[in-house]
């Protein structure tokens, strides 16, 4: 019996860890991704407030099994009707399985002026080298005001505006310049975060770090020469150093049909089974799928196994488990429910920080081995599903 | 002249999912739109209070009948 062809578009997380979990026995596994590297993401963040030259980038092909095969073109075209993708060069590839695994699409053009703040100062959201350019940015700031938004309520890592602004502050005050720098957290939401339950345990903490936060403030557009944010709600903030998370949409992939797309482009998913509407051998994971739950790495993981598992043979579905970190200035929490709970109320500690701080050192890891990083994994979500954190707490 | 009325079903969603789909709404409304929302969550009916209030939009109605909350907001650019 030949082997069946899996395609999967994405060598990020989700992609990654779907392609080391196949077995190589029963298919033949390619990975395309438009780019040579696949990036830590939230790394990012350490880049641009402490200018860390940690790992946070590797190339796909040494994070991949030695079975499967990379592809380094970028997708242009899927047809789920006649099973094949065109890439950007042209060439069609065929396949039995396709899985869009490609995160979303950071559209920079979509409000005035966020291009033009992207290329003068860097930012924490979108590459290492703009996290880079953030960090030169930030160490030259002497006084006047750092704000930190959003353009549009759905953005994925709903914590990292937050993560943001308690690194920062960090900064500043290690550059003694933590009383003349003012930072302002926009945000589009009646509190500082998504989440009222999450907001009453993160918001004393932004008040003792000195942070302002502006509720109901979605940016919409950016004047780069009087160096004013306007918001979507009416208000505006003059500052001196912006940064400010991009619309986020489904990738820029033409696909066939296009009615499995949302309005925003993301794919249409069955919420547990992932397939993508109407199809039994297409799938859509992590951040690029529609599911009800916050665009994050560990989705893309849990959502990664769940097809493996379903590719096997298993019947297992996704919960639309989440588990993302907030991490501060030595504390951290983790914003944890799924498709029955919305988030628990998790005080900060410095114990929680560590295990954000295990998980990142172990990152590289729990992509190349997926199967030996399982075990721990499978304990520490079953340890810290909502519907037993209720009970016991944390 | 009346707007156009853009309907916004928020049904079964949680926090921030009402306010998001309501945002969204706005952004793409003209001055004058109506922008009609049904949510169950019962934190948004002080939300959206509160963002009518912030925006200088008008709530045209408030109602809630058997968990369904229905808001009525007029478009003020």
């Amino acid at each position: 019996m030949s082997k069946k062809r899996v395609l999967i578009i994405g060598g990020g997380s989700g992609g990654a860890i779907l392609a080391n979990l196949l077995n190589p026995d029963e298919y033949d596994v390619t990975v395309i991704d438009k780019s040579r590297y696949h990036t830590f993401q939230p790394g990012q963040l350490f880049v641009a407030f402490q200018g860390s030259r940690k790992e946070f980038q590797k190339p796909i092909r040494c994070l991949l099994r030695d079975e499967v095969k990379f592809v380094n073109k970028a997708v242009s075209e899927v047809n789920l009707d006649d099973r094949y993708v065109v890439t950007s060069d042209g060439a069609r590839i065929e396949y039995d399985y396709v899985i869009i695994a490609t995160g979303v699409h950071l559209d920079y053009d979509a409000i005035k002026g966020n291009r033009e703040i992207l290329n003068e100062y860097g930012d924490y959201f979108s590459s290492i080298a703009d996290a880079k350019k953030l960090w030169n940015t930030l160490r030259k700031l002497r006084k006047g005001t750092f704000f930190i938004g959003v353009a549009d309520p759905l953005y994925k890592c709903p914590p990292a505006p937050h993560k943001a602004a308690f690194l920062s502050t960090n900064l500043f005050r290690r550059m003694g310049v933590h009383d003349k720098v003012k930072v302002i957290l926009g945000m589009p939401f009646p509190h500082a975060y998504p989440s009222k339950t999450v907001s009453d345990i993160i918001e004393p903490k932004l008040e003792e770090r000195g942070i302002e936060v502006k509720t109901y403030f979605t940016v919409d557009s950016i004047d780069t020469k009087e160096k004013k944010i306007y918001s979507l709600e009416g208000d505006e903030v003059k500052y001196d150093v912006a940064t400010v998370v991009p619309v986020n949409t489904g990738p820029k992939i033409k696909v066939t049909p296009e009615k499995v797309l949302d309005d925003t482009g993301f794919f249409k998913v069955d919420k547990f089974k992932l397939n993508i509407e109407g199809y039994d051998d297409a799938f859509a994971i992590g951040d690029c799928s529609n599911v009800p739950t916050s665009k994050s790495g560990v989705t893309a993981h849990l959502h990664a196994e769940v097809v493996a598992d379903r590719l096997h043979g298993l019947d297992s579905v996704a919960d639309g488990r989440t588990h993302c970190p907030i991490v501060s200035n030595g504390e951290g929490t983790f914003v944890i429910s799924d498709y029955n709970h919305p988030p628990l109320p998790i005080r900060m500690s410095k114990f929680k920080r560590l295990q954000e701080d295990i998980f990142i050192a172990t990152y590289w890891v729990a992509v190349k081995y997926p199967k030996l990083m399982q075990p721990i994994f499978r304990s520490y979500f079953e340890a810290t599903r909502p519907g037993i954190l209720s009970k016991v707490g944390w | 002249m009346s707007g156009n009325v853009i309907k916004v079903d928020a049904r079964n969603m949680a926090c921030p999912g009402p306010i998001t789909k309501v945002v969204r709404a706005y952004r793409k409304a003209n001055n004058g739109d109506i922008i009609e929302v049904l949510a169950t969550d019962p934190g948004f009916k002080p939300d959206i209070e509160a963002w009518v209030k912030r925006t200088g939009c008008e709530l045209v109605e408030l109602s809630e009948e058997g968990g369904v909350i229905k808001a009525v907001i007029k478009v003020v650019k």
